[in-house]
């Protein structure tokens, strides 16, 4: 996999050609020994990005311990849980900025924004979930914008809607003192269900 | 058993103390004024911030389910006893949970400074945080002055001399 990291602002500024402008770094990815879970690392332009697969009953598990009903657990967990841990690395100075709003989902070239705490709070009002699990719903996703300060970090889950197994890529955006950055997670991958994992286990 | 060991140890969900030293406070500019609020503790004890004017309070956000909020308290534990007795005072508001599961949590985490309870998230909501933990540096005056995002190591330098220096 690769991640082309793209600094806009001083391409346009410079009238640099994109080549000139963009360096391809090679992103940290792989599985995670002791869960065989999958992950993906972005350390570039000022910003670490994590963002790791949850399997669909880990999330279920941890929704109807804050109260949620086995129904909503149901739909969360299987709604394609990554967590989520943006950072800034830096020991001085820089300042990073972030907003989910801005970021998009790509699935077979096609593009739509990520589904964002807002629109998960319409699927609990309407199945009539208490207001103590919304709470811990809204605080437990990665916040949808932040400044984050040299030292500073966030940690979060993000829900993508889709079904276990499916694939897509995310193109995320920043700002590095102001400058806006770009990145591409590609082949971003949800976790698979545990009726999966059985067969997997099965067919070895 | 086995499975609650699994998750806490699992990488980069759980960072430990290692991974917070070395993270400085954030000056806030201008020092805005600290939303007042009235809370109860987990005893059953009503605290109002502005009571604490005359103090340097820190405050911080939390919930028990959060990694990073877990991975700063044994310092935040470990620092409040010597800062005490320097005039800082230590406010941890728990968001959105009850004082059954925090009771139980303390059990694994002993906090001795003041667990408030936010039962509904409806203080958080008059403070600028976006996510947990988000930790608070109030001074004297009441004025919020310094911020931290993320957890911290509560006896790291970087962070223990600003809240000292606040506190002469």
């Amino acid at each position: 996999m690769e991640i082309a990291i793209l600094d806009l602002t001083r391409a346009c500024a410079m009238g640099a050609s994109l080549f000139a402008a963009s360096a391809v770094a090679s992103p940290d990815t792989g599985t995670r020994e002791n869960t065989g879970l999958k992950y993906w690392q972005w350390d570039e332009g000022g910003i670490s990005v994590l963002i790791e697969q949850r399997l669909p009953d880990q999330t279920r598990a941890f929704f109807l311990a804050r109260g949620f009903t086995s129904e909503a657990a149901n739909v969360i967990g299987d709604g394609c849980v990554f967590k989520m841990d943006v950072r800034n690395p830096a020991a001085t100075g820089s300042v990073i900025e972030y907003d989910l709003t801005q970021w998009q989902v790509i699935v077979d070239d096609e593009r739509e924004p990520m589904m964002l705490k807002d629109q998960w709070d319409e699927k609990w009002r309407a199945m009539d979930l208490p207001s103590p699990p919304r709470i811990a719903f809204r605080w437990a996703l990665l916040p949808i914008r932040q400044k984050l300060n040299p030292g500073d970090y966030n940690w979060g889950m993000s829900a993508f809607g889709f079904p276990a197994g499916a694939r897509f890529d995310l193109e995320f955006t920043w700002l590095q003192n102001g400058e806006r950055r770009s990145g591409t997670f590609r082949d971003l991958e949800c976790a698979p269900d545990v009726e999966s994992l059985e067969t997997r286990e099965a067919e070895l | 058993m086995l499975i609650l060991g699994v998750t806490l140890s699992y990488p980069g969900l759980c960072p430990a103390e290692d991974d917070l030293r070395g993270r400085p406070l954030y000056e806030v500019k201008d020092r805005p004024p600290a939303p007042d609020f009235r809370l109860e503790d987990t005893e059953g004890d009503f605290h109002r911030l502005s009571d604490y004017r005359g103090k340097v309070v820190i405050l911080n956000f939390w919930a028990t389910w959060c990694p990073p909020c877990r991975a700063e308290m044994p310092s935040m534990q470990r620092a409040w006893k010597h800062l005490k007795a320097r005039g800082i005072e230590m406010l941890a508001v728990n968001v959105g949970e009850d004082e059954d599961i925090i009771f139980t949590f303390t059990a694994d985490y002993p906090a001795d400074y003041p667990l408030l309870l936010d039962r509904e998230g409806q203080i958080i909501k008059e403070w600028p945080v976006l996510g947990l933990p988000t930790t608070f540096v109030i001074d004297r005056d009441g004025r919020i002055a310094y911020r931290a995002v993320g957890g911290r190591d509560w006896e790291d330098p970087l962070v223990v001399e600003p809240l000292l220096k606040l506190a002469k």
